[in-house]
């Protein structure tokens, strides 16, 4: 049994199906790039994942490490280990960055963390990652720019030490330097202890990040999968070929 | 004396037994003539008032309180702060003690009695009390009904502070007003703030449980020319007062002011945090926080007058409800014809935690003059599911992010001044207010979810 097991999973939201049965399977340890047109459904997978109130779960199953998820909230979710980078990070007004990260980190951990062990920790993955001390004063993700927020979600995987990622367009809208940091921020989480979903447009992220599979979604479902080469096909032919087999 | 029944004798024989000069005791007896001439306020009739019916939140049959005899000092927010502090108390309708540390003292600094102060520096006293509430010829002034001119005609206790010019004091100065007694409490206040002088005022009220109150209280403050002041009040009361208060800042010539209202506490409270800027270059940011729980009602009137050309204003009061409450809002700016330059805005937002909350909110702007620029707003909405989504999917449970998201909405507000002491007692009061509510209860609004899919 796979760490992850999703199982026909269909997904509605507002009223329309968006995924029609998605079947996937993730073992710790494991990277895994899911890639897709727009609007085929990958957010919504990560979404479904991680418990979002506007996705709702109309049949099958999502397993993580034996337990099913489907009726589980988000934050019992994040205390199994389960850790949802986003695509749009949320904006949360006058929350103090700081007093969110360290509330997070006590609530997924066995015992509170003493706070000067935790600031410790805090500056420290700050500074692996390029985020500036001032960012401490900050409310979360208040004004923040596309690429400080991308940041900002991988700071917050460092610090609760997820053992499933799920990294949404965590590359979309960074510089190439800030592509690097990030990515080799992500490198040091990945382990055996750690599942990473990582979904993407480009290859470029998996440059540095190398998945063991690669799987295309194309209007609600996993169309085809493969190793890594599968992505550098994808990227030189775009998804002409999906659309042509999906018409017949 | 009963509030509904003040009389000239009763007046004029405590004046006297208070040994004041002659001058107080005119000017009270003047205030008792304008308190004749009017009724309470009609809610019908006052567009001040339309918002909140006098007679159902306010009752005025009652005894005059000027007896703290039996009553231990409470402890105030100042006494906690790690400096010296200079600072006041009133118990029951009488001082009863004031401390001014030495070094305060020698470098001019006055904290006393209004009542020995009307004597001991009547220049600066006759000249200052009464002129922010009364219109004066300048054309400034409150709006004057029967809740001010009764504090006029019949304070009890009442404190003089005086900063004079160039002296920066930088620890807070405290007035505590404290009430053990039912029956009507009328306290004062008059600070001046002399030229390019620097002073913060903390004032904070509290009462005992169950005791029911009405305190009617007038604030003035003058801020000279290039002076720097702070204003921070407390509504912390229990649950039974009524508050009335007017809480009135001059601002001459580039003076900088800042206020802050807290209010958590009382039955009901009707604030008029108000600001006259007489003086070009001169600045006011009046701030507010409230959190009104099952059975209160909170009427915030901020008022600013632009009465001098080249000044600014900027408003922002932000609000929580639960359980049956109710809070009006009601901002008024007022830019004379001569205002030329003026820049103002002000804010309102609401949010409501439960049903059954109700919150009213009108910005006013009246403006006589063309060269300005002005922006109003208000808003009112539930706590966002986004935001809740957000800190859940990290593991926070959602108690505990309904409140962070809480608190988050006041912070905005609370940090602006940086006033030690005041961030934590402010958090605190509403901390005290999210602990006894319902967080199940709370109301989320999921519109916007969607948003992902737009950004
Ligand atoms: N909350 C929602 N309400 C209604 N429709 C939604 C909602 N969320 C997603 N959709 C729709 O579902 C489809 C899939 O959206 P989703 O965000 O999962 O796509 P995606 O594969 O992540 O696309 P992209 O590559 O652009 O990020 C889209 O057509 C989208 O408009
Ligand atoms: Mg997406």
């Amino acid at each position: 049994m796979a760490d992850l097991e999703i199982r026909d999973l269909t997904v509605e939201a507002d009223g329309a199906e968006i995924l029609r049965g998605v079947t996937l399977d993730l073992d710790k340890g494991k990277t895994i790039a899911l890639m897709g047109p727009n609007g085929s459904g990958k957010s919504t997978l990560a979404y479904a994942i991680a418990g979002h109130p506007a996705y709702d779960v109309t049949g099958g199953t999502i397993t993580w490490q034996g337990t099913e998820l489907n009726d589980l909230t988000p934050d019992e979710r994040a205390r199994l280990g389960v850790f949802l980078a986003m695509q749009y990070p949320v904006e949360v007004p006058g929350v103090s960055l700081t007093n969110f990260l360290r509330t997070a980190v006590n609530a997924v951990s066995d015992e509170e963390v003493p706070v000067r062990e935790f600031m410790t920790r805090l500056r420290t993955e700050m500074s692996e990652l390029g985020v500036d001390e001032s960012f401490l004063q900050r409310s979360v993700n208040e004004g923040f720019s596309g690429g400080e927020k991308k940041r900002f979600e991988i700071l917050q995987a460092a610090l609760l030490r997820p053992q499933l990622a799920v990294l949404d367009e965590t590359d979309s809208g960074l510089d190439v330097d800030a592509l690097k940091t990030v990515a080799e921020g992500v490198n040091r989480l990945r382990g055996p202890d750690l599942g990473v979903l990582i979904i993407t447009h480009y290859t470029r992220i998996l440059r540095y990040i190398d998945p063991d599979e690669v799987h295309v979604m194309f209007e609600g479902r996993l169309v085809a999968s493969g190793g890594p080469e599968l992505a550098d096909e994808l990227e030189d032919k775009g998804y002409e070929n999906l659309k042509a087999g999906a018409a017949t | 004396m009963n509030l509904d029944a003040l009389t000239e004798d009763e007046l004029t024989d405590r004046s006297d037994a208070a040994g004041e000069p002659s001058w107080l005791r005119d000017h009270r007896l003047a205030a008792f003539k304008r308190y004749l001439d009017q009724g309470w306020p009609n809610s019908r009739a006052d567009e001040f008032w339309r918002s909140t019916p006098f007679d159902r939140r306010f009752t005025t049959d009652r005894e005059l309180v000027d007896d703290a005899s039996t009553v231990t000092a409470p402890r105030s927010l100042t006494d906690d702060l790690e400096v010296e502090v200079a600072q006041a108390r009133f118990v029951d309708g009488v001082v009863t003690d004031i401390t001014v540390p030495t070094s305060l003292a020698e470098q001019g600094l006055v904290v006393a009695d209004l009542a020995t102060a009307a004597a001991e520096h009547e220049e600066t006293v006759a000249k200052a009390l009464g002129s922010l509430t009364t219109g004066d010829p300048d054309g400034t002034g409150a709006n004057e009904d029967r809740t001010i001119a009764v504090n006029d005609a019949a304070w009890t206790a009442g404190v003089f502070i005086h900063v004079p010019a160039e002296l920066e004091v930088d620890a807070p100065i405290g007035v505590h007003i404290h009430a053990t007694r039912p029956g009507a409490h009328l306290p004062r206040v008059l600070m001046v703030v002399e030229r390019h002088a620097k002073a913060t005022l903390y004032l904070e009220h509290t009462s005992v449980d169950g005791v029911d109150a009405l305190v009617d209280e007038v604030v003035e403050v003058v801020a000279h020319d290039g002076s720097e002041v702070q204003l921070a009040t407390l509504q912390s009361w229990a649950n039974e007062v009524q508050h009335l208060s007017l809480q009135k800042v001059q601002a001459h010539r580039d003076a900088t002011v800042r206020t802050l209202s807290v209010t958590t506490g009382g039955a009901t409270v009707r604030l008029r945090p108000e600001c006259d800027l007489v003086g070009p270059g001169a600045e006011v940011r009046p701030l507010g926080v409230y959190f009104a729980d099952d059975g209160q009602w909170f009427d915030l009137q901020p008022y600013v007058r632009h009465i001098a050309p080249q000044a600014s204003s900027d408003i922002l009061f932000k609000g929580a409800l639960q359980g049956r409450s109710q809070t009006v809002f009601r901002g008024n700016i007022f830019v004379a014809r001569d205002a030329v330059g003026t820049s103002t805005d002000e804010n309102n937002k609401s949010l409501i935690l439960t049903e059954g909350a109700h919150a009213d909110s009108t910005p006013f702007l009246e403006i006589e003059c063309a060269d300005i620029t002005a922006g109003h707003g208000s808003a009112t909405g539930q706590i966002d599911a986004l935001h809740l989504f957000y800190l859940e999917s990290r593991g926070i449970p959602r108690e505990e992010a309904l409140r962070l998201i809480v608190f988050g909405f006041f912070r905005e507000v609370l940090t602006e001044l940086n006033l030690p002491g005041l961030e934590e007692a402010a958090l605190a009061a509403i901390e005290a207010r999210v602990e006894s509510a319902d967080l199940s209860a709370f109301q989320v609004n999921d519109a916007g979810l969607k948003d992902h899919v737009d950004a």
